[in-house]
């Protein structure tokens, strides 16, 4: 019998219809009720409009769609032989803000979404329900975001040639004093080791003399049993150009040259409800995307010595989104002391009204890679595509080739294939823009 | 005597079509915590809250504050029950109900989808005929995309503290909305002495002349009540794009319309002929030190 139930707090809601056999789970298809139209709205306006429309697709990712967009109008200018360069610093900052919006999802998704959720399964009261501690850490986040970008959520501070803001010596003492302190709090609140000690780990052992939020999730984890449970595919993708990840399709340890113009969308495969979102697959395939991915593609020892006995567990992915935030803490210091402030922030182009040509712009998002496709006329979009990374690891597909999420919860408890579910990381607003 | 917990402002936070930016942004109050102790979300879509959403769309109970976020789209369900269905239910005893963002107030970005049926609860656009009508009284417009945190901190507060709140023509808090985004611009002296900004990435020049700034036309205190407490559109080079106000989002939204090389649009209240003669004369002044880069990095680095 198929049971339909409907899952909250995921940046929106997504109904899952559960075929059971006995107690064990048979099958998952995924529904995304809600449709919104980005792609249609954005059809015959003046293509810098996108760059203040496209952010509102998400209110926790919006500035990764910001990225996106002004690099596939880059693109487009590249394209119509008008190549465009960006200062290293415009390039620098940049990446700063776009690590700064992962580091604020992934403190919220710790304690909003995988420690309330933990406590639920393990019926565990060793883990503290604090809320505020994603909340507040996220917020330090995009303070030190807003000191560039102006302002978080739904900024628009890119611009083909680079970024409208021209800060001072001032801000960037500012920025780096943030930054420590959200360092120092995540490495106090959550951690329980200094982020350079975390990062030196290279094996789960080395897990064992932390008392803190981290040692508890890991260990609730391991207690109910999710590095024996919640494998997807043990294949990944990372797509985006970053000075902070590596762009290359994992199957299981081996890594692959990767291109974009290889991921295509199909129908979702959803028969119990009319579903708005698309499947993304690469060369007719499915993978992960997200951190997991990112940390497979960029070859992280204490991840690769996870994958390596448990595979793409439940804990394994769980595992990476910490190790992630982590590393983007350190990465953003290094950042920070790289910019030169004597370079220019925004280099000056030939108007878009002489633009005619197609343009793509591919970002790691927080949950992985991010695809804007534009086709401009004269300054004008004719076609716009958005393909986001939870169509890749949420898609709903057959029994035969299911996608990773639906792999993920196969054969165990609805209550832990629920909870499977959220390790990826949903954004239900994102996958039916 | 009723304990303080008795007490606590009991808030329903439900969604209409949205991006969850407004959710989102309210995260990122300075004071969360403290509001938090004085009030108890029965359900928000990110915080932990007494009931699931599926429990308050029985609509068995009832709320003291009713937050809508989003546009308000009749066909939309949450939880399997249409969002008309759950809103009307809280709407009716609610004390207040506050529309968050643009697209609760007045369609905003998920109006512009599907502009014959989408809205904002009290507002469609500038036209106040949306589905709320008969609660009129008790609806207060928190306009922006997003909603600025400490805007939805101030109106929870007043109404925790029993204060009246008084509201413009288009029922938003007149504290936070009667002054213009120009405000407070870093901007202001280029704005007197009409020097344009020449391109982006520059903090010298006003962003109104040419690159769309609605800031002398936008309703807000985004310059007075800095965003993430640290900064804004404008300070940081970027046009403000008029988020608050019932016609967002416009087009060519990084253009300044003109007639004459003067922008077609005057400040809000400003005759444009008062304006045109200020202009005209201001621009007739050379002002060196305004044309001039404010800080030399490059020669003294």
């Amino acid at each position: 019998m198929i049971t339909k139930t409907i899952l909250e707090q995921i940046e929106g809601e997504a109904s899952l219809y559960f075929d059971m056999k006995g107690n064990i789970v048979d099958f998952v298809t995924i529904a995304f009720p809600h449709f919104r139209g980005m792609e249609k709205m954005l059809e015959g306006k003046n293509a810098m409009d996108a760059l203040v429309i496209t952010p509102r697709v998400c209110g926790i990712c919006g500035h990764s769609h910001l990225l996106a967009s002004v690099r596939a109008i880059e693109d487009a200018y590249k394209n119509s032989d008008s190549v465009v360069e960006i200062t290293n610093k415009a390039a620098k900052v940049r990446e700063i803000t776009l690590v700064l919006e992962i580091i604020q999802n992934h403190l919220k998704w710790i304690y909003l979404v995988l420690v309330p959720h933990l406590r639920e399964l393990s019926e565990s009261e060793e883990l503290l329900n604090t809320p505020l501690k994603g909340a507040y850490g996220a917020s330090f986040a995009t303070k030190i975001l807003a000191i560039f970008a102006g302002q978080w959520p739904h900024s628009s501070y890119m611009v083909p040639g680079g970024i409208t803001s021209d800060f001072t010596y001032v801000d960037l003492t500012k920025a780096k004093s943030h930054l420590q302190k959200l360092t120092e709090y995540f490495e106090a609140e959550t951690l329980g080791a200094s982020v350079e000690e975390f990062l030196s780990f290279e094996s789960c052992k080395d897990f064992a003399p932390l008392e803190s939020d981290f040692a508890k999730i890991e260990q609730l984890l391991i207690d109910l049993e999710m590095h024996k449970k919640g494998h997807a595919k043990d294949t990944f993708l990372s797509i985006g150009i970053h000075e902070f990840s590596h762009a290359a399709k994992v199957k299981g340890t081996k890594l692959f040259k990767v291109a974009s113009k290889y991921v295509e969308t199909q129908d979702a495969y959803a028969p119990d409800e009319k579903s708005y979102a698309k499947n993304a697959l690469y060369k007719n395939q499915f993978y992960e995307t997200g951190p997991l991915a990112r940390c497979m593609a960029k070859e992280f020892k204490l991840i690769k010595n996870m994958h390596r006995r448990f595979k793409d567990s439940a804990y394994t992915r769980v595992m990476a989104r910490i190790y992630e935030t982590a590393y983007l803490l350190g990465f953003c210091k290094k950042l920070l002391d790289e910019i030169n402030i004597s370079e220019a922030s925004c280099r000056e182009t030939i108007p878009l009204k002489n633009i005619s040509g197609t343009g793509e712009g591919v970002v790691e998002a927080p949950r992985g890679p991010l695809i804007h496709r534009v086709q401009i006329k004269e300054g004008i979009i004719k076609s716009y595509e958005i393909i986001t990374p939870t169509q890749y690891n949420i898609a709903s597909a057959t029994k035969e080739n299911p996608s990773p999420a639906q792999q993920a919860m196969l054969h165990c408890s609805q209550a832990d294939a629920k909870f499977i579910f959220r390790t990826f990381d949903v954004c239900s607003v994102c996958t039916t823009h | 005597m009723h304990s303080k917990q008795e007490h606590k402002l009991k808030v329903f936070w439900l969604q209409g079509l949205t991006c969850n930016g407004n959710a989102h942004s309210f995260l990122n109050l300075d004071y969360l915590g403290e509001l938090l102790e004085k009030t108890e979300f029965l359900q928000h879509p990110l915080l932990p809250s007494k009931y699931a959403l599926s429990e308050m769309a029985e609509c068995k109970t009832g709320c003291d504050v009713l937050i809508f976020e989003g546009a308000y789209d009749p066909s939309l369900k949450r939880a399997g029950v249409f969002v008309d269905k759950i809103l009307r239910h809280y709407a009716k005893n609610a004390k207040y109900i506050i529309a968050v963002g643009t697209c609760a107030s007045f369609g905003g970005i998920f109006k512009a989808t599907s502009p014959q049926t989408n809205s904002g609860i009290l507002f469609n656009e500038a036209e106040k005929n949306g589905p709320l009508q008969e609660y009129n009284a008790k609806i207060i417009n928190l306009s922006g995309c997003p909603v600025h945190p400490e805007w939805l901190g101030f109106t929870l507060n007043m109404i925790i503290d029993r204060r009246k709140i008084v509201l413009d023509e288009e029922h938003r808090p007149q504290e936070l909305y009667s002054s213009l985004v120009h405000h407070g611009c870093t901007r202001n002296e280029y704005f007197e002495w009409k020097v344009d900004a020449n391109h982006f990435g520059e903090k010298e020049g006003c962003l109104f002349y040419k690159q769309g700034c609605r800031a002398p036309m936008t309703h807000g205190s985004c310059n007075t009540i800095l965003w993430n407490g640290v900064n804004s559109k404008t300070r940081s080079g970027t046009p403000c794009f008029g988020c608050t106000e019932s016609d967002f989002p416009r087009t060519n939204l990084f253009e300044t319309k003109t007639n004459m090389s003067i922008p077609a649009d005057a400040p809000v209240g400003v005759p444009k002929r008062a304006y045109l003669t200020v202009t005209g004369i201001a621009k007739t002044f050379h002002i060196k030190r305004l044309e001039e880069p404010l800080i030399d990095y490059k020669n003294n680095t």
